[in-house]
């Protein structure tokens, strides 16, 4: 569903709505079924048939393990889920996941992308930086975050040069004082300058995957705002808008279809979510960054070898990323006609 | 967008811009800096003479290009049928391929790891690119399709009065003409597959030999008790190939990842 934001490649040559094959043509155009049939067989194939597995190991025994043969023994294993706390904190830490994310990726995408469209010196090498992350592997980068937030590590760096932590004689780093009087009064006065803890780790896995998916937003919103119509913009000006005015009134709305790509691409991560928290937290300490995949892969490969209730989690998983597929292909439609202000105006 | 009038906005955005930039930069200078600490260069030597190191990269690379090419060839083929040929209920096809657009790939864990094990794939590189392939194709044919239906149908009906066969408009008509998708259809699946860590790690195995490049940093985890040095030196050669070809054609890879984003 290509929609004005994407570049050349998803724009067609001559666009035509129809694929072909109607009415009279219809008769002689080639039959096709063997030309989808490999595509069809690899991936529908594989993939309903890993489904339909997933489906009868879950109503083996939660305890299952492959080798054993098992008769099967019904729903215990759902019911197990929406009864375990650690289900639900998985369920609560993606979807605070899934806010926070969407939320600073669109604002900082916009702001970057409005930054680079105002003619800044060295608009490329800020760009490639932005977007760096994006390309590099999460399993790659995950123990370069590790170090990121170590105690001694350069986070903690910056904020013991603005004054913000001290090094105690013993050599453990506290907050000044002024700071942990303030965190105290936020309610906050658990966190210490220590980020892989119950209270932050959760936040350490947002920022990392922030930090990897900005450039992301700031490409699409790049791209969008290349369409605006630069008159639109001068004709907003000489009726005395500012740059902010024109930010918010005049760019911010037409940003609406990618805000829309980027809530369903942000739904998707969050439920795919791996790679961060496996290699940075392992989703703890103490479950406090764990997230639906963490903790099937724990329950699949961890001491215990819950193959039944592992698939359990992983239908229920499946079940909500059909609902955002859904929800996709509802928005794709409605996203189609894209309003192309340079192409109306005529 | 923000208006610069005067050279001094100008430079007040830049340092506006470079502000903001900092914080992407501080794990950048992070792995460098601290790759070269403790031994310097010599981080660099321990990660090479690890036994087996070329085995990450050639693992890597026979996992991507397999991908690639199968992705390539599914996904035209499909494309092709899909959009220019005669097939009965092809949209019920279509949506099932479309079922399995955001399928996270935990999901399949447990079967496929049941899976290979009992066909004796575990440990084979079939047994991570099928998988890989599976979960591209519903992506790849739903960018691909769209644009093939772009196609007129009147260039295929040309070259069928002229006597070529189906094989020869999909040869000589669509593959030159949906040569624009193959350029995003190449850094997608390359990225997913080069940066993929969950299914080589379960069914490619955690051996020596059996590893891929997003195994390298963390394979010193365990080596060297933890010898942040060379783990940063590790990833610092792990992600420089990508670094490199993203410069090299940083508009190619930037069109293809927006073009897998907005689906």
């Amino acid at each position: 569903m290509a929609t004005s934001v994407t570049a050349a490649p998803n724009k067609p040559p001559i666009p035509r709505r129809d694929g072909g094959a109607s009415g009279r043509r219809h008769q002689r155009t080639p039959a096709g079924l063997r030309w989808i049939l490999p595509a069809f067989v690899v991936c529908v194939g594989l993939i309903y048939f890993c489904i339909g597995y997933s489906g009868y190991i879950s109503v083996l025994p939660w305890n299952w393990r492959p080798p054993r043969q098992e008769t099967v023994e019904g729903f215990d294993s759902y019911l197990r889920a929406f009864h375990s706390p650690l289900f639900w904190t998985s369920l609560e830490h993606t979807l605070v996941f899934f806010l926070a994310a969407f939320v600073v990726q669109c604002v900082m995408g916009i702001i970057f992308a409005a930054l680079l469209h105002s003619r800044v010196y060295g608009g490329t090498i800020f760009k490639v930086l932005i977007f760096v992350p994006v390309v590099i592997a999460p399993a790659i980068m995950a123990p370069v975050h590790r170090r990121v937030f170590a105690v001694d590590g350069p986070i903690n760096w910056i904020l013991q040069q603005l004054g913000l932590i001290h090094v105690t004689d013993l050599g453990n780093r506290v907050w000044t004082e002024w700071v942990s009087w303030l965190l105290i009064h936020l309610g906050m006065g658990n966190v210490t300058p220590n980020w892989i803890q119950p209270s932050t780790s959760l936040w350490v896995i947002i920022a990392v995957q922030i930090w990897s998916s900005i450039g992301m937003a700031f490409i699409l919103f790049y791209a969008a705002m290349g369409q605006i119509d630069p008159d639109l913009l001068e004709a907003a000006r000489i009726d005395g808008a500012g740059n902010i005015r024109v930010l918010v009134s005049m760019v911010v709305p037409n940003m609406k279809p990618t805000i829309l790509a980027l809530a369903i691409l942000n739904a998707i991560t969050a439920l795919k979510l791996f790679d961060f928290p496996y290699l940075i937290t392992a989703g703890g300490p103490a479950h406090s960054s764990e997230f639906l995949g963490t903790y099937i892969y724990a329950e699949l490969f961890g001491v215990s070898r819950h193959y039944g209730y592992a698939a359990a989690l992983s239908i229920l998983l499946l079940v909500l990323a059909l609902g955002v597929s859904i929800v996709m292909s509802v928005t794709a439609r409605e996203r189609r006609p894209v309003p192309d202000i340079k192409g109306r105006r005529g | 967008m923000f208006e610069t009038r005067s050279r001094r906005a100008r430079l007040g955005l830049t340092l506006l811009t470079a502000v903001l930039v900092i914080p992407f930069v501080i794990p950048l200078f992070t792995m460098v800096h601290g790759s070269l600490q403790g031994s310097g260069w010599a981080n660099y030597l321990a990660v090479i003479r690890l036994n087996g190191f070329w085995l990450y990269f050639r693992n890597s690379i026979i996992i991507s290009v397999g991908t690639i090419a199968l992705v390539y060839i599914l996904t035209m083929t499909a494309s092709f049928g899909f959009s220019k040929l005669r097939i009965r209920s092809k949209e019920v096809y279509f949506w099932l391929m479309m079922g399995a657009l955001t399928m996270p790939e935990v999901v399949l864990l447990a079967p496929l790891v049941i899976l290979a094990s009992q066909s004796g794939t575990a440990g084979t590189y079939w047994a991570v690119i099928i998988p890989l392939v599976a979960l591209q194709i519903p992506f790849t044919v739903l960018l691909t399709r769209s644009y093939v239906d772009g196609i007129p149908d009147a260039l295929f009906e040309a070259a069928r009065i002229d006597g070529a066969g189906t094989w020869r408009q999909f040869w000589n008509v669509l593959l030159p003409l949906a040569k624009p998708m193959a350029v995003a259809i190449i850094v997608l699946v390359l990225i997913n597959s080069w940066n993929s860590y969950l299914l080589p790690l379960v069914l490619l195995g955690q051996s020596e030999g059996h590893m891929v490049v997003t195994q390298l940093p963390n394979s010193f985890k365990t080596q060297y008790t933890d010898d942040q040095t060379k783990i940063l030196a590790g990833a610092v050669l792990a992600a420089l190939p990508e670094i490199i070809a993203y410069i090299a054609l940083q508009r190619h890879f930037e069109r293809g990842m927006a073009a897998g984003a907005i689906k």
